[in-house]
């Protein structure tokens, strides 16, 4: 589509006060009003805005160098460790790292939530000591100021869409979703609809490497394609970064999910240039056109079954349909801090503060999103297990012989009324009570038995097996009681079909 | 109104509520009760008109009272992403119509299902 104004054009408006600026919201409504056209001759930039977890991020951090020097080994701060995988005093801090204790409460989004607040934190690192950075101990307390660079990296930000997540068990589920009702009791979802960033522009035509944008309060900058990016459904990402010292703690939030971990909000918004007719239109999409599946999360699978197919529309009423049920729906995003995100931007430029920037390369637009390559599926105890041959503690040595017989097997459980695992008995112990002239099974049974969990993989089992010089393993449930029995013959015969 | 008690744990097997609701001839329901180690924390709905009576009965009887708030959704915490709306049974948060969250504190039973799903945790309860 011919271009009707450059960037520069824009930019050159920008500096004498003259840009039309308008938020994504209202395009929908002048686009609608006034037709593509007349939006693109009238409208110089539309501002978008999101504002959700964002579990891919960290930060890195220079923390200049003590005297004597310490090349740092293992470091924590606040209690939170670090990734020390780089130079002597620089580190990662990833956002979902939690706190050994306080697990769901606090992590590493938490730390840098306080950071930017202007809070105190502590950091302690221990190291190895080198000739060249003799200390091997550390413990200082550190502002923001402090440190020489701070800067927020976020490798997956603003989802063109997302999943909408609901739950079927007949329990309470707790996911990176949020907390899901059963049978289907509530549903959430992320993304801002009509005002995310790349639904409004989803060729990637102004949005690209490159681009000045608005990062948790502060300026940040496009600086990749995003981690799992999948422009071909529709699911494009990008990567961000920016410094942390000018963001403030009302975009950039650290959260807890109860049973899945720490993460951190991240609010983001990106100004599109309408630089011609077909802009203006795509600008002009409404949450009616943005889709989004609902998904089953409790199945804890990679592909979780699609419920329906819904849109931000409907996501935004807080109801949604699914097999004449209404079920109530919100965000796990922040619609209003959205809006605020792209109405902040909107001033920034009104003001003359913000200036656009066209890519200096584009993002792609037919990268595959590929599932993780997985060279051989490793078995589970519970899908190679027999049943297991039981007997009570009173029985006597004959019925026990007589079920090695009769079932086939080395080895016979012993267990209680709940089919709890008391002991384990062998051919050979059977053998050896007959030659030592025993009678009573307490007295020959193994009581202290080596056992797996169903979930075990088929490497533990056999790690076990030979750890313990012994043949088969019980597989019990949290409450001992015994589901199965792992031999040694099956995993051999696993073997050899290989 | 809604009135939050906190019993001590020797007390926490005496008729109290019973006493009062006798005492006072007035219509009380008991919204939610906890007894752990720690004692009882009862939260109940009396009557406006006998609120004040039946706040110093309970008081006489050595039990803690708090009288109102019960619930507080922390401003500078909220993110406003309205996850917590879906899990409350009584409609007491809503959306206002700028997607702020709106909260009728009359409505709030205390029941606690908002607690653990709110991701930057900035919901209080009292009592």
């Amino acid at each position: 589509m011919e271009n009707i104004r450059t960037i520069e054009e824009i930019n050159d408006k920008i500096r004498k006060g003259d840009a039309v600026v308008v938020t994504a919201e209202e395009m929908v409504d002048i686009v609608n009003e006034k037709g593509s056209k007349v939006a693109a001759k009238e409208i110089d930039v539309v501002t978008t805005g999101t504002l959700g977890a964002m579990c891919s991020s960290g930060a890195f951090f220079n923390f200049g160098h003590s005297d004597p020097p310490i090349k740092m080994e293992k470091l924590t701060l606040n209690g939170i460790e670090a990734y020390h995988g780089n130079a002597a005093v620089d580190c990662y801090l990833g956002v979902t790292k939690m706190h050994p204790e306080r697990r769901f409460e606090y992590g590493g989004g938490h730390v840098i939530e306080e950071l930017i607040s202007g809070k105190e934190i502590e950091l302690e690192a221990t190291a190895y000591g080198t000739d060249c950075y003799p200390r091997k101990f550390l413990k200082t307390i550190l502002t923001l100021d402090d440190l020489n660079q701070a800067i927020l990296c976020n490798p997956r930000n603003a989802y063109q869409r997302y999943a909408t997540a609901t739950n079927s068990r007949d329990e309470i589920i707790y996911t990176y979703m949020g907390k899901l009702l059963p049978n289907y009791g509530n549903a959430t979802y992320s993304g801002a609809g009509s005002l995310s960033p790349l639904s409004n522009d989803p060729d990637y035509e102004t949005i690209g490497i490159g681009n000045r944008i608005f990062l948790g309060g502060g300026i940040g900058y496009i600086t990749n394609e995003g981690t799992q990016h999948d422009p071909k459904n529709k699911l494009g990402t990008i990567m961000v970064h920016g410094d942390l010292k000018q963001m403030k703690p009302e975009f950039l939030k650290g959260a807890s999910f109860t049973g899945y971990g720490t993460s951190i909000y991240v609010g983001l918004g990106i100004p599109i240039p309408i630089l011609n007719e077909g802009l203006a239109k795509k600008t002009g999409i409404s949450d009616e056109e943005i889709k989004s599946n609902v998904l089953d999360y409790a199945v804890g699978r990679r592909n979780r079954p699609v419920l329906k197919e819904t849109n931000y529309a409907e996501l935004k009423s807080g109801k949604v349909l699914l097999d004449d049920k209404e079920i109530p729906v919100t965000p796990l995003s922040s619609i209003k801090e959205s809006v605020e995100i792209s109405n902040i931007l909107k001033k920034w430029i009104e003001k003359g503060t913000f200036f656009l920037t066209a890519p200096v390369e584009r993002l792609s637009r037919d990268r595959i999103f590929k599932p993780l390559k997985v060279v051989s599926e490793i078995p589970l105890a519970k899908e190679i297990m027999n049943v297991a041959v039981t007997c009570k503690l009173s029985d006597d040595i004959d019925t026990v012989a007589k079920k090695i017989i009769d079932e086939n097997v080395n080895h016979v459980a012993v267990v209680d009324e709940d089919y709890r695992l008391l002991g384990i008995s062998t051919s050979f112990d059977i053998t050896k009570a007959v030659a030592t002239g025993k009678t009573k099974l307490s007295d020959i049974m193994t009581k202290n038995v080596i056992t797996t969990k169903p979930e075990d993989s088929v490497n533990i089992c056999a790690k076990k097996l030979e750890e313990h010089n012994i043949s088969a393993l019980p597989v019990v449930d949290r409450d001992n009681k015994i589901i199965g029995i792992v031999t040694s013959e099956k995993i051999s015969s696993l073997l050899s079909k290989e | 109104m809604k009135v939050a008690l906190r019993i001590k744990t020797e007390n926490v097997t005496d008729p109290i509520i019973s006493n009062v609701i006798l005492e006072k001839k007035a219509r009380i329901n008991i919204l939610s009760a906890q007894v752990n180690e720690k004692g009882g924390k009862v939260l109940l709905e009396v009557p406006d008109e006998k609120t004040e009576e039946i706040v110093k009965a309970f008081r006489d009887f050595g039990v803690e009272v708090e009288v109102g708030k019960i619930i507080e959704i922390l401003k500078d915490k909220c993110m406003e992403c309205g996850h917590c709306i879906t899990l409350c049974p009584v409609d007491a948060i809503f959306f206002e119509k700028d997607y702020a969250i709106g909260l009728d504190e009359n409505k709030c039973i205390q029941c606690r299902a908002c607690l653990d799903c709110c991701p930057t945790r900035a919901i209080k309860l009292y009592g």
